[in-house]
């Protein structure tokens, strides 16, 4: 029998058991694993008071429309491979979706470039609604199983009656969601442009209502100064406010996430952004092949070098052949 | 050759090619005086490519382990196709049917029926890089001129959420031709407007707009989804005193583009079927030779590494057996 002594060497041992595991990797290249997907539908607010300029990216101000852009294009790095990824645009009171999600790693440049160009001239009306944006967003994309991440500041224009605000009631536990408040809580000028898109000033106080002037007075009636119900629901003094600055209106924001169920968080860095976006609720945990080769590949590795690792008896017979060899030159 | 890896602090591990250096990895018998034996060639040899047989072994095994790859790379290739951008109108009345009403049951709105066309069109459109651009009140960048099919289906499929507000067909027209800025100058290039109705263009836009066509040499293809009466682009007027571009915009539109010194192609699509002609002419109009670029995607090269390791295990394995036994 020719096998037996070979296996008496245990080097034969350790090579059939590399071989054994290279056999493994050929049969079991991948095992199903369940991993997190995501789909998200980024819907960016690109109305005016995105323009103001509270962020800083190396020391430079930018817009907060900037910002966004710049945070989300970074995030195509961060985000897993097989993330996909739709981009809609915000302004009046809905959003016009892009293009619908697509995977970050087949369409990168594509998604990119869509980033990159987005722009507030973009918009198709100059007023801004966000409660009911955001109900008409979130019941527009309900069916999809996209999840809707709502990037905006919370400044509206003009001021929204509270008596007319959606209810969120019939969404609330159905759509899941993340609004992101973008911003700095410091009032901020908001920029104006001319007809050429070069900037020709700041919105001043007189440029903008300041006061929701729409439906029925929420007050008292005997409180307000010239009430007329026909003529003057609001009164007939003129009110001066804020509104021509621009501040993140967080609370309101975090008020409008309650109500639809939706989770609420501020875009500072990429970090948190990220951590926000991969949480466990807006993922689906989905079959996926896993490349298992390098477990059997380190195996067949490990066991091969063993072959060739000096031995400790072969170290011991290196000594003891010297002593010998000595021996020799002492006769 | 662009290779790459994706771990590259497992190349460390190459250093472990020292070891069948070190050590014959075979057993030694006891010899008197290796003096006594005659200088083998052939001896040498095998041992010197044993070792390197086990080195390529440790080395194959480490870049499949690292994630050895040709990076995605691009091939310059000619073909028939062109450079296209959809410019889309997104204006409400796209969600009405030819009928110009609301659709009911079986009854197709005209953005679904150019959207389920469009879809059928990209996908015959292999070599093309295609780009689509929307338009309203405002333009709409949408997707870069790409060979991403899905991306520009993806693109399409998106009308299917309500329209938005009104035609302005001037800055969509401009969205449109500046996809073709800093691109190359090769195969065709157009421009597909899909709109269910005109707005008049101011003469500021009507010579910006002519310059642009004539710079970047783009085609224009007007798919024109005419609703039942309504004016249509061939339309003359019966008053003089209706003559004029508030009036007739479709009519004023089509001779602006008419007098472009680019091509121009204009289809009055007043059912599903008759868009689907003009689309199937496009199809045949636009196949010129075009350079275009293949990308090949990321090539996996850990799976050659391991088979090329198994292999020179299955020799170290068959000179095992040759190997000279004491017992």
């Amino acid at each position: 029998m020719i096998i037996y002594p070979v296996l008496r060497d245990y080097r034969s041992i350790f090579l059939l058991v590399t071989l054994l595991a290279m056999l493994g990797l050929f049969i079991k290249p991948v095992s199903q694993q369940y991993a997190p997907q995501y789909n998200f539908t980024f819907v960016v607010d690109i109305t005016r008071s995105m323009n103001a300029a509270d962020y800083k990216i190396a020391d430079q101000a930018v817009s907060r429309l900037e910002f966004v852009k710049h945070q989300l294009r970074a995030l195509l790095h961060h985000l897993p491979c097989s993330t996909k990824i739709g981009l809609a645009v915000f302004t009046e009171r809905r959003s016009s979706l892009l293009f619908e999600p697509v995977e970050i790693c087949t369409s990168y440049t594509e998604l990119d470039t869509a980033i990159s160009k987005l722009d507030w001239r973009m918009a198709w009306a100059a007023d801004s609604n966000i409660a009911k944006g955001l109900f008409n967003t979130l019941a527009m994309l309900q069916k999809s199983h996209s999840t809707v991440v709502f990037i905006t500041d919370g400044q509206e224009a003009p001021p929204v009656n509270p008596s007319y605000l959606p209810d969120f009631a019939a969404m609330k536990g159905k759509a899941k969601g993340l609004i992101v408040g973008t911003g700095g809580l410091q009032a901020v000028p908001i920029p104006k442009f001319d007809a050429q898109g070069n900037v020709s000033g700041f919105y001043q106080q007189d440029d903008v209502p300041h006061r929701s002037s729409f439906g029925q007075s929420n007050l008292d009636p005997s409180q307000i100064e010239g009430y007329d119900a026909r003529n003057a629901p609001f009164g007939s003094k003129a009110v001066v406010g804020n509104e021509h600055l621009s501040a993140l209106q967080e609370s309101y924001l975090t008020q409008l996430a309650h109500q639809a169920g939706l989770n609420y968080t501020r875009l500072t860095d990429l970090e948190p952004l990220q951590q926000a976006l991969q949480s466990p609720e807006f993922s689906t945990q989905q079959l996926a092949p896993v490349d298992v080769r390098g477990y059997f590949a380190a195996v067949a590795l490990l066991m091969f070098c063993c072959i060739y690792l000096p031995p400790l008896s072969s170290v011991w017979h290196w000594f003891r052949l010297k002593k010998t060899k000595d021996n020799v030159y002492v006769d | 050759m662009n290779l790459a890896v994706d771990s590259p602090w497992l190349l460390w591990g190459l250093l472990l090619n020292g070891l069948p250096l070190l050590n014959q990895g075979m057993r030694l018998h006891d010899q008197p005086w290796l003096t006594l034996l005659p200088v083998d060639r052939l001896s040498q040899a095998l041992s010197l490519l044993l070792k390197l047989v086990a080195m390529l072994v440790i080395t194959s095994l480490i870049l499949g382990l690292a994630g050895l790859h040709r990076r995605e790379q691009s091939r310059e290739r000619i073909g028939k196709g062109a450079h296209i951008v959809l410019l889309l109108d997104r204006s409400n009345s796209m969600d009405d049917s030819f009928a110009g009403r609301t659709p009911e049951g079986r009854e197709e709105s005209k953005s679904s029926a150019a959207r389920r066309l469009l879809t059928e069109f990209i996908q015959h459109r292999q070599t093309d890089r295609i780009g689509v651009a929307a338009y309203s009140t405002a333009p709409l960048f949408v997707m870069p001129l790409t060979e991403n099919k899905i991306a520009v289906e993806a693109a399409i499929a998106a009308t299917a959420t309500p329209a938005l507000a009104y035609t302005h067909v001037a800055k969509g027209l401009g969205m449109a031709l500046s996809f073709f800025q800093d691109q190359p100058l090769t195969g065709s290039r157009s421009i597909v407007l899909v709109s269910d109705g005109a707005a008049a263009i101011d003469k500021d836009d009507e010579l910006k707009l002519r310059a642009w066509f004539q710079q970047h040499q783009v085609r224009l293809y007007w798919l024109f989804l005419r609703t039942a009466n309504s004016p249509g682009i061939y339309d003359v007027a019966q008053d003089s005193r209706d003559d004029n571009a508030q009036a007739m915009p479709e009519r004023y539109l089509h001779q602006f583009f008419s007098s472009l010194k680019t091509p121009y192609q204009a289809y009055e699509a007043e059912s599903p079927d008759a868009l689907k002609k003009a689309i199937a002419d496009i199809n045949e109009l636009e196949n010129q030779p075009l350079h275009y670029v293949e990308r090949l995607p990321r090539q996996d090269l850990s799976n050659a590494c391991y088979v090329l390791a198994t292999v020179c295990l299955g020799l170290l394995l068959a000179a095992k057996f040759l190997e000279v036994k004491k017992c």
